[in-house]
């Protein structure tokens, strides 16, 4: 007989065991190695669901992060032009072949990198010489006001030309357009500005004729037909020196030729606009009336030519956009913006091609600023002083040219200049607005449109479907919750919970499809019907609980604690009933307006509503998704609620009863109560719900972005925003991101509620072990 | 014995009474509203003809009557008709005034037919026209048969045609697709020539079969007296909704069921079936259930048998609440930019770079959707598990131990086949969650018209990478972004129909199951 043998294993207990046997308790190596591969394995699963939840969020911030950098800028190579003093410097569309224009009037094109030049003089027609440039990026143009008065346009012609080995190269054509007259005959222009407007193209020409200075505006006018691009007239040539106040130092045109801005000595801005075929004179204004230096040293139109970007002597940088100061007036130039001033007076300027970006340079600093989000995007000093700025249409590279001829070659990374905390949440003066606002509207026709971005509408959208949805959704969800779970008759609980978890599953397509196309037509017409009801429904519910509890017992036998609900199903279709009876003699009644055509007196909600609040009627309103979004959310509050108040122990509700309470005093006063951190989770859950909920208000609103909380308006929030744009944005664009921002803050708002609400749960959980 | 007086309170228990009440209403009312209408849409309506002089004009006018209602502004009685025939009058609707209408009659020779293009058509079928054959003319219902007999023989032709275009044609475009990204030498200059030449072949019997089928046209006479014509190829069925008996009626109203079931859609979606969608539905749901349930049964065994009480399970815990709780959208938003953009725009990159910049992976596709949808639906998964794992008794599981099992064996030799069930139930629940759900699927891969199944018959079988059809998209497309939504109303109806039935049914089993594995172990303690 073998003895056995007291081992004491590492937990401390003690079995017997057979030293011969030892093996056969020995678990299989395999076994344990299986078991701690699990044990790790199902920790780092378990331990994902974290890393998910984070995962998701730091993705999609990472996503938005580019969002709110500024613009970045590098040095990416110097060159020497050899062109000391030059008048002009623009840059092609590749940005490899930058040109610089000498006094003598001739080009030098610089190749990128290799820093190759070609020289190419403009050969004006008639002998003509010229005697003072403008640039037009767009175009790709030079305007070359001639000693003999008049101009000549010249255009570029870069093309992109592939070689044997597959190289782009860029190249140019230089072609010297035929000489428009214009102004005074035989008097060198001095300045001027040229818009090609398609089909009106617009220059203005300063002279200086017997020491006066004599301003012109030569209109061109071009027949376009299916032929194809006719010829180039000449059909207007105006002076438009008497319109001036002093003596002019700028000219701008703007606005595809519709509009002239001419900067005078006395710090003056005349504002010429067309009208017919002649200009005239809209507004002087003086930009820096109120600052300590009024002479204006910069004025130049930003991407569009609809705001003027306008600085001083002593550096005050200012943008004047046109807008309707009041409803139906006239347009006119009015201060929308005010950056950070510059060191000093601009010396140059370019502005974007792609944005309302603009780059400026004074002193030795260069600036690149967003004249919608109005910030700086980029701001640095360099060694030298910038006499000459250009910005390439891509916005991806700029250049800057000194005045001894280096010209400096800069990487620009600036993805997103239209966004920022400004853009997103705060009021914004866009283009065109007569006031700073909140405006979502991320597309436009133009390639000039500025895309406003502001959340604040969306945001105000959400909150507003998610207050009207908990309005309906509360009351109802909470008292079906303390009926179920207090009063009624254990055996319908069985059949009552899942039919609500059943609603909880209807998906909100369905909903929303309802909502838009079946309830929306259905009560469009029918507001004082729903108002009938929503005030009688409770009314006759608790006058009908007055009444049972007045009668005889005899009567209140009928109907057994518990199974009250039953009788309210006719209840509630007697309620709809008169509701659909009552509701156009209330109609009739009340919502009376007088039709401002024929005078008669209309009974028409619709009608009357505008005329009573202001707000307009719409029939995919607020109202309709309430009730439908508020249908969503019941019976998620309903499930957690009647889950915390059945939870609440028996003993606790059983000793008030014994006491001698009611049952509505012990479920109101003692279960209630006690239950409170459930239920207010219950509702945070449900509001989380809400605000997120994307189907039912994409089907059942009409998504208009709009600031109100009418009822009988629609809205956008952030999560339709987001269903309806999102597939169209290219990816990695300022929309694309400012929709991850949109999820993002959803993703927040709604991380907040279930947080906060999970906390109160687990709380709640704890409170009730001790009880 | 009853009180006399009255409990304090008493009015506001019925309240609550009424709140619940309104609640039960709603559910019941819903659900009603929607079956009624999404089943009679496949019930044949009787036609109506009526006689209708309005301003001094007669005309006659032969459709459905789908609603009466009170004119929005004048308020008086108005019939809606369907009067189909979109290519004759320009519009499938009309509005007519209730006291315009004269005569009304139920003529039992009117044809319903269903054509391929432009709608059904209401008339009176005069004759037959062939190419090559005198015109046999139709007078009553017992020339039906012969007409059946030429529609079943276009219907075989088209059959063979789609057969042809589909999978024969598709199965040599394939081919020459992947040809043509290899490089070119002689021998494959030559397969591509021979194949051209074979697809040639095949169009142009493609070809012939089709004309063929709409050679020969039927005549038919419309409410206004015009005669017009319908290739028979193009006819896809045709009875006489007011001959038919109940028996007919009922035959009918199956079939109808049958081709909304099975058939792939029609004219923008609003006519045919929703087959695709379904199977589209089917398996974006079955891929997601095979990503979720491992991923939400880890984590609910981590949650209920490997974690200990403290800060890391609480962080857990609501980790799991929010992700319930992140509206679905966002889930959307994340699957577009890091499943679509960031992980299938890396697959592109890596293996499928000859064809970019047409994205394979790198777009909206099946499996980008069910891997959105998985992460929407774990929390389901992981309580409906956990809750399967703790109604294991503790019993069973210390007996396991006690015989030496290791935690794993424990696990999973007892623990997990105990609660398989409940596991199951998560599963279906999550599966009833991921086929409500759409707003994600915009973003993720949902088209409204699909070209090819995501699984069919040519290699590799299953594309994972293709772009699928969604009933809940199905529904949202159809009623808002439709051309003439009011046609589509009662596709949108029945579609809706038939996504509750599946959700209301996945859910409700799921329900049942927990509900009965909560009785089974509420009362066993050991």
């Amino acid at each position: 007989m073998r003895e056995a043998q007291r081992v004491a294993t590492d937990q401390g207990q003690f079995v017997f065991m057979n030293p011969d046997d030892s093996q056969r308790f020995q678990p299989r190596r395999i076994t344990l190695l299986i078991d701690r591969f699990m044990t790790h394995f199902i920790k780092v699963g378990g331990l994902a669901v974290i890393a998910a939840v984070m995962g998701i969020f730091v993705f999609i911030f990472w996503q938005v992060l580019p969002l709110f950098r500024g613009a970045e800028v590098s040095l990416v190579q110097e060159l020497e032009t050899g062109v000391p003093d030059a008048l002009m410097l623009g840059v092609d569309q590749w940005t490899e072949l930058p040109f610089v224009l000498d006094k003598e009037g001739q080009l030098h094109f610089i190749a990128i990198p290799s820093g190759e030049r070609s020289v190419v003089p403009i050969n004006l027609a008639d002998d003509a010489q010229p005697s003072a440039f403008a640039h037009v990026p767009k175009t790709q143009q030079l305007a070359v006001g001639t000693d003999k008065g008049g101009f000549s346009l010249v255009d570029l012609n870069y093309a992109a030309s592939f070689g044997d080995d597959e190289q782009r190269s860029i190249g140019q054509d230089v072609t010297v357009g035929k000489r428009y007259k214009g102004g005074l005959a035989d008097v060198p222009v001095i300045a001027l500005d040229y818009v090609d407007g398609e089909s009106l193209k617009v220059a203005v020409l300063v002279q200086e004729a017997d020491g006066k200075r004599v301003t012109h505006a030569v209109t061109l006018k071009q027949k376009r037909s299916l032929m194809g691009a006719g010829k180039v007239k000449v059909a207007g040539n105006q002076d438009i020196s008497g319109e001036l106040e002093g003596t002019p130092r700028f000219v701008r045109v703007g606005a595809g030729g519709q509009l002239i801005a001419v900067a005078t000595d006395s710090g003056s801005i005349c504002y010429l606009r067309r009208d017919g075929r002649e200009f005239v004179k809209m507004q002087t204004f003086f930009p820096f009336a109120d600052s300590a230096t009024q002479e204006i040293a910069s004025l130049d139109f930003l991407l569009g030519g609809n705001s003027l970007v306008v600085t001083n002597a002593a550096g005050v940088n200012r943008v004047f956009s046109l807008y309707m100061p009041a409803k139906d007036a006239e347009r006119l130039f009015g201060q929308t913006k005010s950056f950070a001033p510059l060191p000093g007076a601009a010396s140059a300027y370019a502005a974007s091609q792609r944005n309302k970006s603009f780059l400026m340079a004074s002193g030795e600093t260069l600036s690149l600023r967003h004249g919608t989000t109005e910030t700086v995007r980029w701001e640095a000093a360099q060694s030298y002083q910038a006499a000459h700025v250009a910005l390439s249409s891509k916005h991806d590279r700029l250049l800057t040219l000194d005045q001894a001829g280096t010209l400096y070659l800069y990487k620009l990374h600036d993805p997103h200049p239209e966004a920022g905390m400004q853009a997103f949440f705060g009021k914004v003066w866009y283009e065109g607005a007569s006031r700073p606002d909140y405006v979502w509207q991320s597309t436009g026709g133009s390639d000039e449109f500025e895309p406003k971005l502001s959340m604040i509408p969306l945001i105000l959208g959400s909150i507003k479907g998610t207050v009207f949805a908990m309005l309906f959704a509360i009351p109802i969800a909470l008292l079906a919750a303390l009926y179920t779970s207090q009063f009624q008759h254990p055996r319908f609980r069985a059949v009552v919970k899942p039919t609500m978890e059943t609603m909880a599953s209807i998906p909100s397509v369905v909903l929303g499809f309802l909502a838009a196309l079946w309830l929306g037509p259905l009560l469009e017409n029918r507001v004082p019907a729903v108002l009938v009801f929503v005030i009688t429904a409770p009314l006759a519910s608790m006058l009908i609980g007055f009444l049972w509890t007045r009668m005889p017992p005899e009567v209140r036998v009928l109907c057994k604690p518990g199974y009250e609900f039953l009788i309210f199903i006719p209840v509630l279709i007697g309620c709809v009933c008169l509701a659909v009876w009552f509701g156009p003699i209330l109609e009739r009644a009340v919502f009376v307006v007088s039709d401002p055509e024929t005078g008669a007196q209309v009974a028409d909600f619709r009608r009357w509503w505008p005329d009573f609040w202001g707000g307009r009627y719409e029939q995919r309103n607020a109202l309709i998704v309430g009730f439908v979004m508020g249908f969503a959310v019941i019976p998620i509050i309903f499930t957690i609620a009647e889950d915390s108040l059945s939870h609440v122990p028996r003993d606790i509700s059983s000793a008030a009863l014994a006491l001698g309470a009611s049952r509505w005093q012990t479920a109101f006063r003692i279960v209630l109560p006690t239950a409170a951190a459930g239920i207010f989770s219950a509702v945070i859950i449900g509001l989380g719900r809400a605000v997120g909920e994307t189907m039912i208000v994409l089907m059942a609103t009409g998504n208009t972005p709009i600031m109100d909380m009418s009822i009988f308006t629609g809205m956008r929030t952030l999560s339709a925003n987001i269903a309806v744009e999102l597939p169209e944005a290219p990816h990695s664009g300022t929309l694309y991101r400012a929709l991850f921002l949109g999820a993002m803050l959803l993703f927040a708002m709604t991380f907040v509620l279930n947080t906060f609400a999970e906390i109160l749960r687990q709380h709640l959980r704890n409170k009730y072990k001790t009880v | 014995m009853l009180q006399r007086q009255a409990a304090a309170g008493e009015p506001l228990v019925w309240l609550s009474s009424m709140g619940l009440a309104t609640g039960i209403a709603m559910v019941i009312f819903l659900l009603g509203l929607i079956l009624v209408n999404g089943i009679s849409v496949f019930w044949p309506k009787r036609v109506v003809q009526l006689q209708v002089s309005e301003d001094g004009s007669e005309r006659q006018l032969i459709g459905e009557i789908v609603k009466k209602q009170k004119q929005a502004t004048s308020g008086d009685q108005e019939w809606q008709l369907y009067t189909a025939n979109r290519d004759a009058f320009g519009h499938s609707f009309v509005y007519v005034p209730e006291a315009a209408i004269g005569e009304q009659s139920q003529p039992l020779d009117i044809l319903k037919i269903e054509r391929l293009e432009f709608g059904s058509v209401f008339g009176r079928a005069l004759r037959i026209e062939q190419a090559d054959a005198e015109p046999i003319s139709l007078v009553g219902e017992a020339d039906d048969p012969q007409l059946q007999e030429f529609v079943d023989e276009a219907t075989a032709l088209r059959a063979e045609v789609t057969e042809i275009e589909k999978s024969e044609i598709g199965r040599v475009n394939n081919r020459i697709e992947r040809l043509k990204r290899k490089p070119a030498n002689s021998a494959i200059t030559a397969e591509l020539a021979s194949l051209t030449g074979e697809y040639e072949a095949l169009a142009q019997k493609a070809r012939k079969l089709r004309d063929l089928a709409t050679q020969t046209h039927l005549i038919y006479e419309i409410s206004d007296g015009r005669e017009r014509s319908v290739a028979i190829g193009h006819i896809v069925s045709f009875y006489r909704p007011n001959a038919m008996g109940l028996s007919a009626r009922c035959g009918r109203f199956l079939h109808n069921a049958k081709v909304f079931l099975l058939d792939a859609p029609r004219e923008a979606n609003t006519e045919g079936g929703v087959f695709p969608a379904i199977f589209g539905t089917v398996i974006m749901t079955i891929f997601m259930s095979l990503a979720v349930t491992p991923f939400g049964v880890i984590t609910a065994i981590y949650l209920h048998e490997y974690a200990r009480t403290g800060p890391l399970l609480t962080s857990v815990r609501i980790a799991v609440n929010n992700l319930a709780g992140v509206p679905s959208i966002v889930f959307g938003v994340f699957g577009l930019g890091f499943f679509v953009y960031f992980v299938g725009g890396g697959i592109d990159r890596l293996f499928f770079a000859d064809t970019l910049p047409t994205p394979t992976f790198g777009t909206g596709g099946i499996l980008w959707a069910s891997l959105t949808l998985s992460l929407l639906t774990v929390p389901v998964v992981i309580v409906a598990a956990e809750e399967a794992l703790s109604a294991v008794p503790r019993g069973t599981r210390e007996a396991a131990l006690a015989c030496g099992a290791s935690k794993w064996q424990t696990i999973q030799r007892v623990i997990l086949p105990a609660s398989l069930p409940g596991i199951l139930t998560g599963m279906i629940l999550a599966m009833a969650r991921g086929a409500g759900e759409v707003a994600p699927l915009m973003l993720v891969g949902v088209v409204k018209l699909a070209p090819s199944l995501a699984i069919n018959s040519s290699y590799p079988f299953v594309h994972l990478d293709q772009k699928f059809m969604h009933l809940g998209f199905h529904i949202y497309d159809l009623g808002f972004q439709s051309p003439d939504s009011e046609a589509a109303l009662p596709m949108v109806f029945a579609t809706t129909l038939l996504l509750i039935v599946v959700v209301v049914v996945l859910n409700l089993a799921g329900i049942l199951v927990r509900d009965r594995l909560r009785r089974k172990y509420a009362g066993s303690t050991f």
